[in-house]
């Protein structure tokens, strides 16, 4: 699968894109150190890292077209690793069955894994596609495509990581020619649906006193009980707050997350310990960060010069834009709380691996940009 | 391969994505504008409040002492076990009640009412769960701390009474201030809070402001959990004035002994000098034991003790001395005889008054119960207690002129003895509206009479008598009674300018007020002292208790406390004096709930703290012992 490395090749890496990506993961070590300087979170990203960056590569000079034409192949296997998840071969932490350990391996969690081969199965199906608009018969192969791992996924449980899922269908079927006027049907309809479904659900008890309870925190912080299902978004609120304009940078001696205030400040909420030791700087300089990572994705986008590579970049592209804003709005206390990882900051190596694989593709099909 | 073909449109729906993905993650950067630098230091302080903590560190009250240093009340340490609320707050605590209470040998109701309590509370709250913990109390909590975090230990000084039911209504005891109490301005603006403790009842009560300390802290910094991670800074406390009281607790002891040992074990005993109006002894029997109140208010044995002496019907929570009301009966005559010569109803050599066994009014006959005196003059009116004397001597001062005695003796008004909740006499003046309502607007001459012996409508506190009769032995001035000699200076603490500093407390005395002059000529003063003298020293109604080299002045009653000639209860037993008769250095009344006669109740009572003073300042003024066979 690895190509041979041509000099034109390294004449057209995106060494930019790589850059940013391997800065915002050290950026991120960085704040995991911080989180808990005395753990061993963050050295064991650097490792993380180093692997990642492995895969990333080898992703680099393989070429995409062949690995796309391999899809069904992976898509299998990655439902193959997910049905493990929940035989007894899966490993239960905190009421999930997420985990899959092997021999020699180890441990890993086959969602975050599973998000590659779905975005190469969804693009290599409607890559295929010549024009018009998008067919029902089109919408349905994709969903389907979509329901394997998500289906899965849902039994482990896992909603966050499921959540995750549905934005890389949208951009394809968006990118695919759907009509404009659905997708007006579709935003309108969210915003009835939504408050009507939750009004429903709370009237009718589908929806659970602790689910309800930090909905109730986003909306009102100070009213709910801090100490008890909200307290996850008060104190991630006050952490980031009280890091103002140029946060702590590294204080043990009043860390929110030191003093064990903060729950899991090395993955759902590293964003607030970024707020903490970093303030207002750090993080505007950080989400800046992300949007010129995005924009660099994006352009590689619209540079490619077929159809399956560029959905493969928007599908990860619109994957990151959707996990970045529902980690860091969760973490500012507008959205609820949902274990979403933070791309190339929450420490955790599957997480990274991905991030990191996806990336790889971005630079491989930039690279490739002008062969054909 | 063309990718914007007309229809797909998928460059211009690439910037749509791309225009979305630079919206969301602006909208992100104004909510973080918002919480980081509008609201920063809300939030900054909302921090801070969860992971800073102060812990109090009680300060020592100060000690009680007597005149002559020995210690009356002291603190000593003792360790509580302590619940705090923040491991608790989000728990059911429902399993704890039976493991609390059988580790720690407590009431399961009593675990169950403090846990339900403490998850009331404020973050950071702590209460106490068990005081005085034993050892094994305290290896209990430290072998489960980490099954039970929100257990610990607490050193907390612990106020301890070693002379128990001694002095007991003198000092008053100590507790948590209750939630009537922080309701009142006087505890409010002083800026006490739940929990705190404070004097109640006695000296504890009423000086409670100097004998507090001063709490100091430590500031420390918690985790989630309510754990300690490092401190700092500490406060050290100040401890509170000593207190050095008039009392002298060997006179005290004897005091006590007396009422022990008397008839009905219920009474009152008083001595006071009468130059400045320290109280050298103020015992009331029955008695309770502080202790039981600063140490048993949270075991069940204690609180059943504590009910037991609301209820208990001889009443060993009143303080007789200060609040005990009585008839005075014949030691009424000393402020009397001094009120007739001043008023001018008699005169010093004209005060022969027929004494006839008793008086006749209307068609009743009043006796003299000590039969008939003949025509006495007033000092042996006095020294016999004739009340056929002052039958007559009464109905020529009227009641107008019993209300200016009253008045002039201060017997409407409080002594002023710094004790709370002291009580005031009841006198004519007092019950004249009463009476003339009864009696269709008439105050009848039966009522003068018979107040004219100190029965019906006078009602005494003992320390009032003491402190009018005792005016007669140092020309008619009258003191404040009081029980603080002098507040002791304490050093100030921590570092001058720092917020550990406190400054220290400058000692003091007690505030005399300016004593109340009964005004009478020393020929009166005198006619009155010859009548008081000769009760002890010339064949009077107290010849038994005579001194062969200390003479004492005095006054014997014998009180009538139910509807007179009725029979029932026995008579309470009066005698009131002071010595040296012309000179005195000591002035003592005693009280015995009735046990009947005066002269044979309550002035032997009094004989003995005389004897215990010489013994002390004068020993060789004691009677020679008998002299020795050989």
């Amino acid at each position: 699968m690895v190509a041979i490395i041509e000099k034109r090749d390294l004449r057209d890496f995106d060494w930019l894109t790589t850059i940013l990506a391997i800065s915002i993961a050290g950026f991120g070590v960085w704040q995991i150190h911080n989180a808990l300087p005395n753990d061993s979170y963050w050295s064991k990203q650097i490792v993380g890292i180093g692997i990642a960056l492995f895969a990333f590569f080898v992703i680099v000079f393989s070429d995409y077209r062949r690995i796309i034409d391999l899809a069904p192949f992976f898509y299998g296997f990655g439902l193959l690793l997910l049905a493990l998840v929940i035989t007894p071969l899966g490993v239960e932490v905190n009421g999930q069955q997420a985990w899959l350990r092997l021999p020699v391996i180890g441990q890993f969690q086959p969602s975050e894994f599973a998000k590659i081969p779905t975005v190469l199965m969804l693009a290599r199906y409607f890559g295929q596609k010549k024009g018009g608009a998008l067919t029902i018969r089109e919408t349905l192969v994709g969903a389907a495509i979509l329901a394997g791992p998500v289906g899965l996924i849902m039994l482990e449980p896992d909603a966050g990581q499921a959540i995750t899922y549905f934005p890389m269908l949208a951009a394809v079927l968006f990118l695919s020619g759907i009509k404009i006027r659905y997708v007006l049907i579709a935003i309108v309809a969210a915003t009835v649906m939504i408050p009507a479904a939750w009004i429903v659900g709370v009237k009718t008890g589908k929806i659970k006193t602790y689910q309800q309870e930090r909905i109730n925190a986003i909306i009102d912080p100070e009213s709910v009980d801090p100490r008890g299902y909200g307290y996850h978004t008060v104190q991630s609120v006050i952490t980031v707050g009280k890091g103002g304009l140029s946060g702590i940078q590294g204080d043990s001696q009043t860390s929110q997350s030191v003093l064990k205030f903060l729950p899991e400040p090395q993955t759902d909420f590293i964003f607030a310990v970024t707020a903490e030791n970093t303030g207002f700087i750090g993080c505007i300089s950080l989400l800046l960060a992300y949007a010129l990572l995005l924009s660099r994705m994006i352009s590689g986008a619209r540079e490619a010069n077929e159809r399956p590579a560029t959905l493969v970049i928007m599908c990860f592209a619109t994957s990151m834009v959707f996990q970045i804003f529902m980690n860091v709005g969760m973490a500012l206390g507008v959205l609820p709380v949902i274990g979403v990882p933070l791309p190339l900051m929450s420490a955790g190596l599957s997480a990274l691996l991905t991030t990191f694989c996806a990336i790889g593709f971005v630079v491989s099909i930039r690279m490739r940009r002008f062969v054909n | 391969m063309k990718l914007n073909e007309y229809t797909q449109n998928v460059g211009m729906r690439m910037i749509v994505i791309q225009v979305v993905a630079f919206i969301l993650l602006t909208l992100l950067g104004v909510r973080l504008y918002f919480l980081q630098i509008v609201q920063g230091d809300y939030w900054s302080g909302r921090a801070e409040n969860q992971r800073v903590r102060l812990i109090p560190i009680p300060a020592p009250r100060g000690a009680i002492l007597d005149r002559n240093g020995k210690i009356l009340v002291d603190s000593r340490p003792t360790y509580n076990v302590v619940l705090s609320n923040e491991p608790l707050k989000t728990i059911d605590v429902s399993d704890r009640v039976p493991e609390y209470a059988h580790g720690l040998n407590l009431e399961p109701d009593f675990v169950a009412e403090r846990l339900s309590l403490i998850k009331k509370q404020n973050d950071f709250e702590t209460m106490v769960l068990k005081e005085s913990a034993s050892m094994q109390d305290i290896a209990w909590v430290e072998s489960h701390g980490l099954e039970y975090p929100e257990l610990r230990i607490e050193l907390q000084p612990q106020r301890f009474y070693p002379h128990k039911t001694m002095l007991a209504h003198v000092l008053g005891y100590v507790g948590e201030i209750s939630p009537k109490q922080l309701e009142q301005d006087e505890y409010k603006s002083r800026g006490l809070r739940p929990g705190d403790i404070i004097g109640k009842g006695g000296l504890e009560q009423s000086y409670d402001e100097f004998l507090r300390g001063r709490p100091g802290y430590r500031k420390v910094l918690v985790d989630s959990r309510g754990r300690v991670q490092s401190e700092i800074e500490v406060v050290q406390p100040q401890s509170g004035q000593d207190l050095v009281s008039t009392i002298d607790l060997d006179l005290q002891t004897t005091a006590e002994q007396q009422l022990e040992n008397s008839a009905t074990k219920r009474g009152t005993i008083i001595a006071m000098d009468p130059n400045n109006g320290e109280l050298l002894v103020m015992a009331s029997a029955p008695s309770f034991d502080p202790n039981v109140f600063t140490q048993g208010s949270k075991t069940p044995e204690g609180r059943r003790q504590i009910a037991a002496y609301w209820q208990d019907e001889k009443r060993p929570l009143y303080n007789r001395a200060i609040q005990g009301r009585y008839h005075p009966g014949s030691t009424w005559k000393i402020p009397e005889s001094v009120a007739a010569l001043q008023q001018g109803a008699i005169s010093v050599g004209h005060s022969n008054i027929v004494c006839g066994g008793g008086l006749q009014v209307g068609n009743r006959f009043t006796r003299d119960t000590s039969g008939n005196h003949g025509s006495p003059d007033l000092p042996a009116a006095i020294t016999h207690s004739c009340d056929g004397y002052y039958y007559r001597l009464a109905l020529k001062m009227g009641i107008e002129g019993l209300k200016k005695m009253v008045e002039t003796f201060e017997y409407d008004k409080t002594t002023g003895v710094d004790l709370p909740n002291e009580k005031i006499s009841q006198t004519p003046k007092s019950f004249e509206a009463y009476i003339r309502k009864r009696d269709g607007g008439k105050w009848n001459d039966i009522e003068t009479v018979f107040a004219s012996i100190g029965q019906v409508t006078v009602n005494v506190t003992p320390i009032s008598m003491l402190r009018a009769v005792s005016s007669v032995g140092v020309q008619g001035r009258m003191y404040v009674p009081h029980l603080l000699k002098e507040f002791r200076p304490v050093r100030a603490t921590g570092e001058e300018g720092e917020t550990s500093y406190f400054p220290g407390r400058d000692g003091f005395g007690f505030q005399h007020p300016e004593p109340k002059i009964i005004p009478m000529t020393p020929e009166q003063n005198n006619y009155v002292l010859k009548g008081m003298w000769g009760v002890v020293n010339n064949g009077g109604t107290a010849g038994r208790i005579k001194m062969a080299n200390f003479e004492i002045a005095g006054k014997t009653g014998t009180a009538q406390n139910s509807e007179i000639g009725s029979g029932g209860a026995k008579d309470h037993a009066w005698f009131v004096s002071f010595a040296p008769a012309y000179t005195p250095k000591i002035a003592v009344i005693g009280l015995i709930e009735n046990s009947g006669f005066g002269s044979a109740n309550a002035a032997p009572a009094v004989r003995a703290i005389y004897d215990a003073y010489l013994a002390e300042n004068d020993p060789q003024l004691l009677e020679p012992a008998p002299a020795s066979p050989h």
